[in-house]
């Protein structure tokens, strides 16, 4: 193998090796720069969050933020007393969002016509953990973990919660009778 | 010198073989790729069959490409330049044959064992032990059969091709050992002597260093020799060389980390990781420059010769990739990046750009070497290029398309940021569906351009003869003059390496040292890169000179490459694993498995559910959103093997214990989708019908004493019972939701570990933290 003649500021290296020759040109500038940077900025970083402590650690960070938010939630949410959803299931804005959230999430297990499969029935006068509004929307929110159903209103927010209640509520009446149930035995969904 | 000539004949035999083993693994796994791939899109190509289930196939698809593929590739790369590079023949050919056979039989024995569901459970790791030491053993085949050509070279001075060989061979040997390390339990199981985040943090430095010793160095090294023989132009620049032989090498090691980025992991790993992945961008972009710049001045034979396109192409593929993964590593872009499509785009930009086209360039180049008879046809070869490039990029633009799209989706907020703006995961999964359908065309494409590689291959070698190629030398070529010889003081006495050694140990103690020893470490290393840039200025020749010298002592050579390379893993490992687990746990610890848990663990990890699902909440708003708190140290402490994740097909499952009922799992392993509408997730009827292993279980609980977990000294009667008891409460359970099970059913022992994942105790904080 004959290389090709290098221009004239090229010097090739003496050796070669199995007919492989080498230049030994100048790194370029722009290359060292990336070098360079990258390892300015690692003395930098460290510094701030290892060496001064100036920067958040991770865990940190994260329990700062999630303070924030869960006072944004407090101040957001909505009325959650027995009058208040009673209206809001008379509301067709109010029913009509609940539905959409229903559908989408709890169907699943209750099915999109809430006689139950996986999780209970919701439309017969049988309830396991209270009937009435506010029971209702106390088992949304801290859910029955044992029995599969998740805590819904940290995941969907109090107002979301509030117009599922209201949409279950839809389907009763105020003052219909409450009868207590000891368990619901799941069926394979249709 | 003499002027007698001998003439020497290279084995070429061995090469051959290699190259041959090389194309048609690569065909298999490249075939198991787009099968996965086609599986993650619809799932019923899953075929309700154990061994055809994406969480086993996809650890054969990754060994495969990458110790089969690329490993023969590479094997064959090496032996065929360094005979030519040392002037001399293989040192026995006995060794060559038993690495080939000995590597083949290895491979075999994965493709039979992965599908089977025989798994240590962690990522490029999941060979069970009785493989790990026949490849470890063949390794040493390997490593002897090379340096024994070595020691008998003709040609005094190593090419820098050897310089990245020598790297692949201690740096592979150090990670494969260590990540290795088991205590079986019988012939077919093991548990990983690490546990939690020891073992994360060893998995990572091993399988991101996998990514750099096994596909990167060699292959550099593959193309330092075969690039410039192909271009027939010599090579841009020996500093550069040089440079970034050196610096890749060092701080590669300590860029695992970025792999747990946001993690549990305690921070100052996760800051070494990402500020080293950063500082390896201009190292990799050294390899890269040199060459394409190589090709400068041979651009106009890219037209005409497909092995130059290929190269090329691959060398940009490799400067694509390795500027994808610094910034990946960004502790803000992975927030978003990680567990989704992204990293596999990435990874197979790498793979399939760098790694499968360097093969295609090398194969197609050595193939009228090796068989004496012209390709059979170069358009054949075009074609193979541009379908291989359309291919990836389908792939890859796929990929990165959808791993925005659903990282960008997970992490949405809506109601001022206090809710997740798609709560239901699934969501994210089927609005990625169109990229995952394009990767299987992608994937397809470039699966394609390989089997007109192998016709090609076929054609032209079918008729021809193989032929070995020779060299004449003088009989008593490449002896070391004596002035050049190094000692081992020689080795360290030198200012190149004492700058090196002292610049390393001031930044380490600027690090990690207390307040004085931080400040002293500072100055320290100003000076040090003060003293050492005054020294380069003023007496520069002299580093030049040592060099050169060091480039004809190969065992010099190789002490200050293992040097180099171990520092990182010493430096993170060694801390992570001396802290008392039990002390240092963020307060929490997890409850100890019942040994019907342990035994649905392994099922777990036996079946690849770790391939799809994470065990890890990041210290992330939206993770904490979606899966509840973030995960503690303590949570998997005694975790053998560690079970984080690194890909989120589905969701995360560290706190998925008593989130649904034991009805829900059976349900949904039976059948995912009549629980989760437009889940891709397999269905496991096999569960419903397997025994669960009672019987293996005293050994398996012995085991874990043996690796520090606090079990206490139960008899087998006890462990039985244990056992019985557990199963039938949950059997009751579900029999009074309406399913009947017998207790003893897999499921049944599945079920039970996945309602214990998040239990944990309370620990009182110790005062003492370790860093």
């Amino acid at each position: 193998m004959t290389p090709i003649p290098p221009p004239e500021d090229d010097t090739l290296r003496q050796h070669s090796f199995d007919g492989i020759q080498e230049f030994d040109k100048r790194l370029p500038n722009w290359w060292l720069m990336t070098l360079y940077g990258a390892i300015i900025f690692w003395v930098g970083y460290w510094a701030y969050f290892q060496w001064f402590h100036v920067g958040l650690d991770g865990p940190q960070e994260v329990t700062r933020e999630m303070s924030k938010i869960e006072a944004a939630r407090l101040a957001a949410a909505p009325t959650t007393d027995n009058t208040s959803l009673w209206k809001m299931s008379r509301n067709p804005v109010f029913i009509e969002a609940g539905r959409t959230t229903f559908n989408t999430l709890c169907a699943s297990c209750h099915t999109e016509k809430l006689t139950g499969a996986i999780g209970p029935n919701l439309v017969d006068q049988l309830w396991i953990h209270g009937g009435t509004p506010i029971e209702i929307y106390a088992t949304m929110e801290k859910g029955v973990l044992a029995k599969g159903m998740p805590a819904w209103v940290p995941v969907i927010g109090a107002k979301k919660s509030a117009e599922a209640v209201a949409y279950i509520l839809s389907f009763h009446k105020e003052g219909e009778r409450i009868e207590m149930q000891a368990a619901w035995i799941p069926q394979a969904p249709k | 010198m003499s002027d007698q000539k001998i003439t020497i004949e290279f084995n070429d035999k061995v090469v051959r073989q290699f190259l041959l083993a090389s194309v048609i693994w690569g065909a298999v796994g490249m075939v198991v790729g787009t099968l996965v791939a086609a599986q993650l899109n619809y799932w019923q190509v899953n075929f309700n069959l154990p061994w055809l289930t994406f969480g086993r196939l996809r650890p054969l698809h990754t060994n495969a490409v990458i110790f089969a593929f690329v490993g023969n590739m590479m094997f064959a790369g090496i032996y065929y330049s360094t005979q030519r590079l040392v002037k001399a023949r293989l040192a026995s050919d006995f060794l060559s044959q038993l690495h080939f056979w000995g590597w083949q039989l290895i491979i075999v024995a994965a493709a039979i064992t992965l599908p089977l569901g025989f798994s240590r459970g962690k990522e490029y790791a999941e060979l069970i032990w009785p493989i790990n030491i026949a490849v470890t053993l063949i390794w040493v085949v390997f490593a002897v059969n090379f340096f024994w050509t070595l020691a008998k070279r003709r040609e005094p001075s190593l090419y820098v091709a050897i310089w990245f060989y020598i790297a692949t061979i201690i740096t592979v040997a150090m990670l494969y050992i260590v990540n290795h390390l088991s205590i079986p339990t019988g012939l077919l199981h093991s548990y990983p002597v690490f546990g939690g985040v020891q073992d994360a943090l060893v998995q990572w430095w091993y399988g991101h260093n996998a990514v750099a010793f096994f596909l990167t160095t060699p292959i550099l090294g593959v193309m330092y020799y075969f690039l410039p023989k192909a271009a027939e132009r010599p090579v841009y620049s020996y500093r550069l060389s040089v440079i970034h032989f050196w610096s890749l090498v060092f701080v590669y090691i300590w860029a695992g980390p970025h792999h747990l980025l946001n993690s549990a992991l305690p921070g100052w790993l996760q800051n070494l990781g990402m500020t080293f992945s950063l500082m390896l961008w201009a190292p990799s972009w050294g390899g890269m420059l040199n060459g394409l710049l190589t090709l400068r001045g041979a651009w106009d034979k890219l037209r005409t010769d497909p092995v130059l396109k290929f190269f090329a192409a691959a060398v940009t593929f490799y400067g694509m990739c390795t500027f994808e993964g610094p910034l990946l590593s960004i502790k803000s872009v992975n927030a978003l990046g990680h567990y989704t499509d992204w990293i596999i785009g990435h990874v197979h930009g790498g793979t399939l750009g760098w790694n499968g086209f360097m093969a295609a360039g090398m194969i197609y180049w050595l193939l009228p070497r090796l068989w004496s008879r012209p390709l059979h046809s170069i358009s054949l070869a075009n074609l193979h290029f541009w379908l291989g490039t359309v291919g990836i990029l389908l792939y890859v633009g796929a990929m990165w398309t959808s791993g925005i799209t659903q990282g960008v989706m997970l992490n949405a907020t809506t109601e001022g940021g206090t809710l997740l703006a798609y709560p239901n995961f699934l969501d994210t999964l089927n609005t990625i569906r169109p990229m995952m359908l394009m990767r299987v065309i992608g994937g397809s494409l470039y699966l394609v351009g390989w089997f007109l590689l192998i016709y090609n291959l076929w054609k032209t070698i079918a008729t021809a003869h193989p032929v070995n190629g020779t060299i004449e030398v003088f009989a008593d070529e490449g002896t070391v003059v004596h002035e050049d010889k190094i000692t081992l003081v020689g080795t360290f006495l030198n200012p190149p390496v004492a700058f090196s050694i002292f610049g390393v140990g001031f930044s380490c103690a600027w690090m990690f040292g207390g307040d004085f020893l931080s400040i002293a470490g500072m100055f320290g290393l100003l000076l040090c890169v003060v003293l050492a840039y005054a020294h380069f200025e003023s007496r520069g020749k002299k580093w030049a000179t040592w060099y050169d010298r060091l480039l004809v002592n190969s065992v010099p050579f190789t002490i200050l490459v293992v040097i180099a390379v171990a520092v990182g893993g010493l430096v993170q490992i060694i801390p992570t694993v001396l802290v008392n687990r039990g002390a240092n746990l963020e307060e929490r610890r997890q409850l100890l498995y019942t040994p019907l848990e342990l035994a649905g663990r392994d099922i777990f990890v036996s079946e690849g559910c770790y391939n799809c699902h994470s065990q890890m909440i990041r210290t992330l708003v939206p993770d904490v959103l979606r899966y509840g708190d973030y995960s503690r140290l303590g949570e998997s402490i005694y975790d053998h093997p560690f079970q984080w994740g690194s890909k989120r097909t589905g969701p995360d499952l560290a706190r998925v214990g008593s989130k649904y009922p034991n009805i829900w799992h059976l349900r949904h392993m039976e059948d995912p989708r009549s629980i989760s509408v437009g889940s891709n997730m397999p269905n496991y009827p096999w569960l419903f019908t397997l025994t669960t292993d009672l019987a293996a279980l005293p050994g398996k609980i012995a085991v874990q004493r043996l690796l520090g977990v606090p079990y206490p000294s139960w008899t087998d009667a006890a462990i039985a019972a244990d056992f019985v008891y557990q199963s039938k409460i949950i059997a009751n359970d579900l029999q009074t939701a309406g399913a009947v099970i017998a207790p003893d059913k897999q499921i049944v022992a599945l079920i039970a570990y996945l309602q214990k994942l998040g239990k944990y105790e309370t620990v009182v904080p110790q005062s003492s933290t370790a860093r």
